[in-house]
C-alpha cells in the first residue's frame, strides 16, 4: 500500500471505486423506475395502478405467492426437524434434492411442471379426461412459485436447528412435557428469527417469480397474470406507464421486505 | 477389596433398617451400558437415601454424566434397573419419571421470562394460574430472585441462572435431583459461593439430590456420600471422610486431594519400604506374607521434626532431606527426599525388597509431598538441604496391584 505523507490513497480511491461500479448497475436502473414512472405526474401513475387489471394482477401475485410461502415454510421447518434430528441412509441426498431447485432455471421448472401437470403431460393426461385442469389456472402459479423457492425457508431454519442446543429439549422432556409441548412452546419460539427470515424471503421471490409463471400461467389478462408478468405484457403493448406503475410497487415492496430483515435483525436473532 | 467395597454399597440397606433408618429414595442397580461395543458403565450400583446430597466424583469421560441421562431417562441402560420412590422406572420416558436435571448449559429457555421458566413445569401440567403464580413467588423468594422476574435469562449472570434452573425445576417437586456439572461454566469464587448456598437450600426443601462433578474440592463440600468414579465403575463409595481418610484403591487416593505413595512389602504384618519398617499392624488374611503394597499417606499427615521427637501416636517412618519449600496461601510445602535404602539404623532386618531398590521406577526415591500450616511453619522453619525426621499421624496400606502383576510375571518367567 502507497502511503502520501501518512495518507492511505487506496482507501478513499478503493471506496469511490465501488460506489462508481455500482453506480449502473444497481442504481440507476432503481432510479430511473421512480424518475420515469412518476415524470407524468402523480395522477396517471394512480390511474396506471387502480387499473382494474393491475389490482387484480397484484392481488393474484400477492395470493399466490402467501399460499406457496405458507406451504413452504411448514415443509421447510418439518424438513430441517427431519433431517437435523435423525440420520439414516440417504439422508444427505435427500438435503442436496431439496436444495436442488435454487441451481434449476426458473423457465426449465415451469416447463417440467407443464410437462408433468399439462394436458399431455406424465399425469395430467390422465386427469385432463376426468376435467381437472391444473395448468393455466391460479393453482398452476402456486405450484411453480413453491417449486422455485421450495429451499428457501429450509436453507434458512435447518441451521438454526442445528445449533440449537438439545439440552433445551432435553429440559423440557424431564420437567414433564410431551414431544408436542416441547416443540410448541420451546422448539418453536427459539425458531421465531429463522421463520419470519425464512417466510420473508420465500414470498419475496415468489412474488417476483417470472420465469417458471409465464409458463405454466398462461399470462391471461385478469385471470391468471401476475404482477411480473403484467409488466412484461404491457411493455410489448407499448404502455410503459401502466408497465412502471406496478414496477414501482414491486420495487418499493422488496425494499420493504428487505428492509425488514436488514432492521429487525436483532429481534429476529434474539437468542 | 472387592468384598469391602460390596459391603460398604450394601451398608444403608442392611445395617441400618432400623426406624431411624432414612428411605431410600432412589436406587440403581446393577447399571451397565454401551455404546456401540465399547462398554462405558459396567455393574454400577448405588442407593439415595431421603434429603441426601450423593456426589458422582469422576474424570471426564469417567462415565459419570451417562450415569445420570440414564436416571433422568434420557439414554437407555444395557443392564440394570433403575428405581424411584420403590417404582421400577427404567422403562418410562423422562416426562414421567418426576426427576430434576439441572444442566450445566443451565438449559433455559430464552424466549421466556424468569417467572415463565419457573411456572413451565406447572404450565405444561396445566395448573391453575393462582397455584402456578403462587408457586412461582415462593420459589423465587427461596433463590432470592424476586426482582429478575420480568427478565430474560440472557440479562441474568451464570449463578443467578442457575438458581433459576433449580427453581423450574424445584416447582413440580422432582423425587430427585440430578445436577450435571452444575458450576462447571461458574468462574471459582462465584462457585464456592452458590455450592455452600445449594447445599443449604437443598437440605431445607428436603430433596434427595445426585451430583456430578469432577472438582474434588466441591465434591467433599457438598456431599453427604461421594461415589468415585474410574472408567466406567464406582472405585468407592462413602463418606467424604471414609473417602478421604480411608481410600479404597490407589485411585481414590490420588484422584481426590493430594496422596504420598511409597511402594513396599508385608512383612510380619508391617510394612517395609527399603529398609524401613513401618509398624502398621495390617490384617494378615488381606494382605499375605511378601504382598507388594502401597503406603498412603496425605501431605498434611506427614510431620517433621529435626529433634527426631515426635508428637504421640506418630510413627516414624525415615529420615529426609528437606529439598524444596514453597509457601501456597494458608500452607507451606515442603518436598522431602526420603533415605529409605540407608541401611544404618536398621540391624537385623533383612535385605531391602527389590521392588524399591532394584525396580526401573525406584518410587522409593521419589520425593515425598508435606504440608504445615503457617503457625507450625513460622514457629519451627525449615530449610532446604536440611534433614529432618518424617514421622507420620495416619496412613492406608493399599495393595500394589501393578507391582503384583510384575512380580508374578517374573515368577512366570523364572519357572519358564
Amino acid at each position: 500500500m502507497r502511503h502520501v505523507r501518512g495518507f492511505d490513497i487506496v482507501r478513499p480511491l478503493s471506496i469511490g471505486m465501488l460506489m462508481f461500479m455500482m453506480l449502473p448497475l444497481v442504481f440507476l436502473p432503481l432510479a430511473s423506475i421512480f424518475i420515469f414512472g412518476t415524470s407524468k405526474g402523480l395522477t396517471s401513475f394512480w390511474n396506471a395502478l387502480t387499473a382494474p387489471e393491475a389490482v387484480f394482477a397484484l392481488k393474484l401475485s400477492m395470493a399466490t405467492s402467501f399460499w406457496a410461502t405458507v406451504f413452504n415454510v411448514v415443509f421447510g421447518l418439518f424438513a430441517a426437524y427431519v433431517l437435523s434430528r435423525y440420520n439414516f441412509l440417504g439422508r444427505n441426498a435427500l438435503i442436496v434434492m431439496i436444495s436442488l431447485p435454487t441451481a434449476i432455471p426458473t423457465a426449465v421448472a415451469g416447463f417440467a411442471l407443464l410437462l408433468l401437470w399439462g394436458p399431455y403431460g406424465i399425469l395430467g393426461r390422465f386427469l385432463a379426461p376426468q376435467g381437472i385442469q391444473l395448468m393455466f389456472t391460479a393453482g398452476a402459479i402456486i405450484l411453480a412459485n413453491i417449486f422455485v423457492t421450495f429451499p428457501l425457508a429450509f436453507g434458512v431454519i435447518k441451521p438454526v436447528f442445528d445449533t440449537m442446543s438439545r439440552s433445551l429439549e432435553e429440559a423440557s422432556a424431564t420437567i414433564g412435557a410431551s414431544r408436542w409441548q416441547t416443540f410448541w412452546y420451546v422448539t418453536l419460539p427459539s425458531l421465531r428469527g429463522a421463520i419470519v427470515s425464512g417466510a420473508l424471503l420465500t414470498f419475496a421471490r415468489a412474488v417476483g417469480e417470472f420465469g417458471s409463471t409465464i409458463l405454466v400461467s398462461g399470462n391471461l389478462a385478469g385471470r391468471t397474470q401476475t404482477a411480473p408478468l403484467y409488466i412484461f405484457a404491457k411493455f410489448n403493448e407499448g404502455q410503459i406507464e401502466a408497465a412502471n406503475a406496478i414496477a414501482i410497487v414491486l420495487a418499493l415492496f422488496s425494499f420493504l421486505i428487505f428492509s425488514v430483515l436488514f432492521f429487525a435483525r436483532d429481534w429476529l436473532d434474539v437468542e | 477389596m472387592k468384598a469391602k467395597q460390596a459391603r460398604i454399597i450394601e451398608d444403608p440397606v442392611s445395617d441400618e433398617t432400623t426406624q431411624s433408618a432414612p428411605q431410600i429414595v432412589a436406587r440403581v442397580i446393577g447399571l451397565s451400558k454401551r455404546f456401540g461395543k465399547t462398554s462405558v458403565l459396567e455393574d454400577i450400583h448405588f442407593d439415595v437415601a431421603e434429603g441426601e446430597i450423593l456426589v458422582l466424583l469422576g474424570a471426564s469421560g469417567s462415565g459419570k454424566t451417562t450415569i445420570l441421562r440414564v436416571i433422568a431417562g434420557l439414554e437407555q441402560p444395557y443392564t440394570g434397573r433403575i428405581i424411584l420412590h420403590g417404582k421400577d422406572v427404567t422403562d418410562l420416558p423422562p416426562r414421567e419419571r418426576g426427576v430434576g436435571v439441572i444442566f450445566q448449559s443451565y438449559a433455559l429457555f430464552p424466549r421466556m421470562t424468569v417467572e415463565k421458566n419457573v411456572g413451565y413445569g406447572l404450565r405444561i401440567r396445566r395448573r391453575r394460574r393462582k397455584e402456578i403464580r403462587e408457586t412461582v413467588n415462593d420459589l423465587l423468594k427461596l433463590v432470592q430472585l424476586e426482582e429478575h422476574r420480568k427478565k430474560y435469562p440472557s440479562q441474568l449472570s451464570g449463578g443467578q441462572q442457575q438458581r433459576v434452573a433449580i427453581a423450574r425445576t424445584l416447582a413440580y417437586k422432582p423425587e430427585v435431583l440430578l445436577f450435571d456439572e452444575p458450576f462447571g461454566a461458574l468462574d471459582a469464587q462465584t462457585r464456592v459461593k452458590l455450592r455452600r448456598e445449594i447445599r443449604t437450600l437443598l437440605k431445607r426443601v428436603n430433596v434427595p439430590a445426585v451430583f456430578i462433578t469432577h472438582d474434588q474440592e466441591e465434591a467433599l463440600e457438598l456431599a453427604d456420600r461421594i461415589a468415585v468414579i474410574n472408567v466406567g465403575h464406582i472405585e468407592q463409595l462413602g463418606t467424604p471422610e471414609q473417602i478421604y481418610n480411608h481410600p479404597a484403591t490407589e485411585y481414590v487416593a490420588t484422584f481426590l486431594g493430594a496422596a504420598n505413595l511409597l511402594p513396599g512389602v508385608i512383612r510380619r504384618g508391617n510394612v517395609e519400604i527399603g529398609s524401613r519398617v513401618v509398624p502398621a499392624g495390617v490384617d494378615l488374611n488381606k494382605f499375605p506374607e511378601g504382598h507388594p503394597v502401597k503406603l498412603v499417606f496425605r501431605p498434611e499427615d506427614v510431620r517433621l521434626s529435626k529433634t527426631g521427637a515426635l508428637p504421640l501416636g506418630h510413627c516414624l517412618v525415615s529420615n529426609g532431606i528437606i529439598e524444596e519449600v514453597s509457601f501456597v496461601g494458608a500452607f507451606e510445602r515442603l518436598s522431602v527426599r526420603l533415605d529409605l535404602n540407608e541401611s544404618l539404623t536398621c540391624d537385623g532386618v533383612e535385605t531391602p525388597f527389590y521392588l524399591t531398590t532394584e525396580t526401573p521406577e525406584k518410587e522409593g526415591a521419589k520425593p515425598v509431598l508435606a504440608t504445615r500450616p503457617r503457625p507450625e511453619a513460622n514457629a519451627n522453619r525449615l530449610h532446604v538441604g536440611e534433614r529432618v525426621m518424617v514421622g507420620l499421624a495416619s496412613f492406608t496400606v493399599l495393595p500394589d496391584t501393578a507391582a503384583l502383576s510384575i512380580s508374578q510375571e517374573r515368577a512366570r518367567d523364572a519357572r519358564g
